[in-house]
């Protein structure tokens, strides 16, 4: 625990403190986990959140239409969305697909001295490979968040349209109508801290891989399963601080 | 194959300028066992110190302590005059940016090409253009006979390759000190007499210094100027000899002549458990 302290101050010293010891940190490498965190998992947070707002319509007018209220289908699907289902969503498949990767990745430089290397080399390696990976994950998920809310509702769009009978601008209208802004933010707040507690876990994890291959496997099976903790922890901590306060 | 020292022992006597690497009574404990067991040893500028021994004698845990990499148990390590033990990272880093280190698995960055590799210390620890950068790593991996590699990643190239990448890197910013775990595995006899020859003009026209982990003894004798040896067994982690090419080749010491000649019968025990084999493999001792 006292480790994974440090290890997040450490990353926060290298970004405060890097630029004025002419060590910042490359922009180059900030946008090549962009790509390999973030951009590669579109195709993946677009098809689950696009399949979540498809199920929710239909789940929801299953219960509403009993009741004849199936026009607020909409506001159901994009509050939830907003709110609850897309930054967590996004959360568990990014977990699943990058913070994986992440441990993987920094596991195996580990054990095959690559990390030492990099020591001897007077190269920081938080600096080199947390904090890129880091400020990549704190810009990608919120986005990946707001990415997955819209193909959500299109989800949402396609069972009301097609299969209620309901029409484009009246779906449109009813969601911007019961979705407020705060929503919106609370979610994306929200993304942020997943985003955080993701990545300083997985690093965490492959940094501190001991013996071989078999090390790299249990690091990446406990960094996954501790940042699904996590988030879900966290989920419900900030939704009480969003419903109390 | 003979083995035959390259120089002959001419050297001016070193003793009035500073030893670049200074060890005075190093202990380190690993798991319950002294793997490094009060080693004491210095090495001048311009010298290739040789350390010898055999598999799991503490060799690799002796030259990890030197470049800072793990900490002794105790004792005191002096490079470029200045202690390290106890060093901040920050100190440490200034130091380590005068040495070069050539790992024995050659540790490069598996997602980065042949060229950052190499041109990574130098765009990190010099302010130099890319197309300068460029140029340097040309010659680097002209060193080493690997021109026209720059694009290829560690994994598309043969583990002799790498180890020379690795050796570009670790020259890259033109160290005052080499260090090289085991620089000659896996290179076939050319490129092992090609590493040999840079590591000696390196040293012996420029004045770098060289400390080198080898059980390669042909390339030991040809390059060293000093050799220690680490004893297995009782004398773990200790020194058993030591001087130049010429005095370790006169040494009496059966388990050091074993050593360098390669021969299956001596001193060296092959298992280091002692009692009876028998018992032992049936379990009833």
């Amino acid at each position: 625990m006292s480790s994974y302290l440090h290890l997040n101050f450490s990353v926060l010293y290298w970004l405060v403190v890097g630029p004025f010891q002419k060590q910042p940190v490359k922009l180059r490498h900030v946008f090549e986990q962009i790509i390999r965190i973030g951009v590669e998992a579109l195709p993946m947070a677009g098809l689950t959140a696009f399949s979540i707002g498809l199920t929710l319509a239909m789940q929801a007018s299953h219960e509403l239409g009993k009741l004849g209220a199936n026009i607020y289908v909409p506001n159901l699907v994009a509050v939830s969305l907003l709110r609850e289902l897309g930054p967590l969503l996004i959360g568990v498949i990014v977990i699943g697909r990058s913070g994986s990767a992440v441990t993987a990745e920094l596991g195996t430089m580990r054990v095959s001295e690559e990390i030492e290397a990099l020591g001897v080399m007077d190269i920081n390696p938080v600096r080199f490979l947390v904090v890129p990976r880091f400020l990549a994950m704190l810009i990608m998920l919120p986005v990946l968040t707001v990415f997955g809310n819209y193909l959500g509702m299109v989800g949402g769009w396609s069972i009301c349209r097609f299969a209620l009978d309901m029409n484009t601008a009246g779906y449109i209208m009813r969601s911007v109508e019961s979705a407020q802004l705060a929503d919106l933010y609370s979610g994306l707040c929200k993304s942020f801290v997943f985003a955080w507690l993701i990545i300083t876990i997985a690093c965490h994890a492959g940094l501190r891989v001991e013996g071989g291959a078999e090390g790299v496997g249990v690091a990446t099976t406990q960094s996954v399963v501790h940042s699904l903790l996590a988030i879900l922890i966290a989920n419900a901590v900030l939704t009480s601080l969003f419903f109390f306060f | 194959m003979s083995i035959a020292p390259a120089v002959e022992s001419t050297e001016v006597p070193k003793a009035e300028s500073e030893p670049v690497i200074e060890v005075c009574d190093l202990y380190k404990e690993l798991g319950g066992r002294m793997v490094t067991n009060g080693v004491t040893l210095k090495v001048y500028r311009g010298d290739t110190m040789i350390i010898m021994g055999g598999s799991g004698c503490g060799k690799s845990t002796l030259l990890r302590q030197i470049i800072g990499a793990i900490k002794p148990t105790s004792g005191s390590i002096k490079i470029f005059g200045e202690e390290i033990t106890g060093m901040s990272e920050t100190e440490m880093g200034r130091i380590s940016r005068r040495f070069g280190m050539l790992f024995q698995s050659g540790a490069l960055l598996q997602s980065m090409t042949v060229g950052e590799n190499v041109a990574l210390p130098i765009m990190e620890h010099s302010e130099v253009d890319e197309e300068i950068a460029e140029l340097i790593v040309k010659m680097k991996l002209e060193l080493v006979g690997l021109t026209g590699f720059e694009d290829l990643k560690p994994a598309e190239i043969s583990g002799g390759m790498k180890k020379r990448v690795a050796l570009a890197r670790a020259l890259a910013l033109d160290p005052e000190l080499l260090f090289s775990d085991e620089p000659t595995s896996g290179l076939d006899p050319v490129m092992t007499a090609v590493v040999d020859q840079l590591t000696t003009d390196l040293t012996r026209k420029l004045g770098m210094t060289a400390v080198v982990v080898t059980h390669d003894m042909t390339s030991a004798f040809r390059i060293g100027t000093k050799m220690i040896m680490l004893g297995t067994g009782l004398m773990q982690g200790k020194i058993i000899a030591e001087g130049t090419p010429q005095e370790i080749l006169k040494n009496p010491d059966p388990m050091l002549q074993q050593f360098i000649k390669g021969e299956a019968d001596g001193p060296i025990p092959l298992r280091l458990s002692k009692g009876d084999y028998l018992k032992r493999l049936l379990g009833t001792n």
